[in-house]
């Protein structure tokens, strides 16, 4: 892990991507205990090319195909680990990346999404494996409630989450 | 609930702490382990035979 983010923050530096940020199982790893995953998921913002207003995930894989790194499916493996670099596709996710957190990895500087944004997209994304963190992180009791419910209200996933309360966290409360 | 359950639970939260509280650079050398664990099993040709019955 410590040698792809060396190579993600290089890509940094070299103005392929703006900030990024961890998210996905590895995110949550931050905050909980390791959770099996066999991907990366970094959040990404995008730097539009030279002359062009349109932005492409195309510079992030011209960067990394040159340099060697092959893709697999929707995957760039970057020394060993497949990695998805995820643009924000909403106000959501725009807004956990503006405020992830900085941390290092043995010593490589880099950013995790904050458990509270972590939840919210879990919620929103809504597959089990999505449900049944956002279940890892109420039990672990890490969750920043007033921050949760700011964030929810903002998004408009109130609902989602009082629907998601009633489903699974009857009795745990 | 039993003695013997709540001594189950109880020890699996506490396992869950103890990990919760590691360094991130450490969870994440655990995680490498669990996925590389994950992969082999995935390879495996009892499982992928499995896989074709299935």
């Amino acid at each position: 892990m410590k040698a792809t983010l060396e190579v993600i923050n290089q890509m940094q530096r070299d103005e392929v991507i703006g900030k990024y940020a961890i998210g996905g199982a590895v995110g949550a790893t931050f905050y909980l205990e390791p959770l099996a995953t066999l991907d990366l998921d970094i959040f990404v913002g995008l730097r539009a090319p030279r002359g062009n207003t349109l932005l492409t995930l195309a510079p992030i894989y011209d960067y990394l195909t040159s340099r060697g790194y092959q893709v697999e499916k929707e995957y760039l493996i970057i020394e060993g680990w497949p990695v998805q670099f995820l643009p924000p596709r909403d106000t959501l996710e725009e807004e956990a990346l503006g405020q992830a957190v900085e941390t290092e990895v043995e010593g490589v500087h880099t950013w995790v999404i904050t458990a509270e944004h972590l939840v919210a997209i879990a919620l929103k994304t809504g597959r089990a494996k999505d449900f049944a963190r956002i279940l890892y992180f109420v039990e672990g009791g890490i969750l920043d409630a007033s921050q949760l419910d700011q964030i929810l209200k903002r998004h408009g996933l109130l609902e989602k989450w009082e629907q998601f309360g009633v489903k699974f966290l009857r009795g745990t409360r | 609930m039993s003695d013997w359950l709540r001594k189950v639970l109880e020890s699996k939260r506490a396992t869950r702490r103890r990990l919760q509280a590691l360094s991130f650079s450490e969870k994440l050398k655990l995680l490498e382990k669990l996925r590389d664990r994950s992969r082999a099993i995935a390879q495996n040709p009892l499982r992928q035979r499995q896989h074709l019955k299935d």
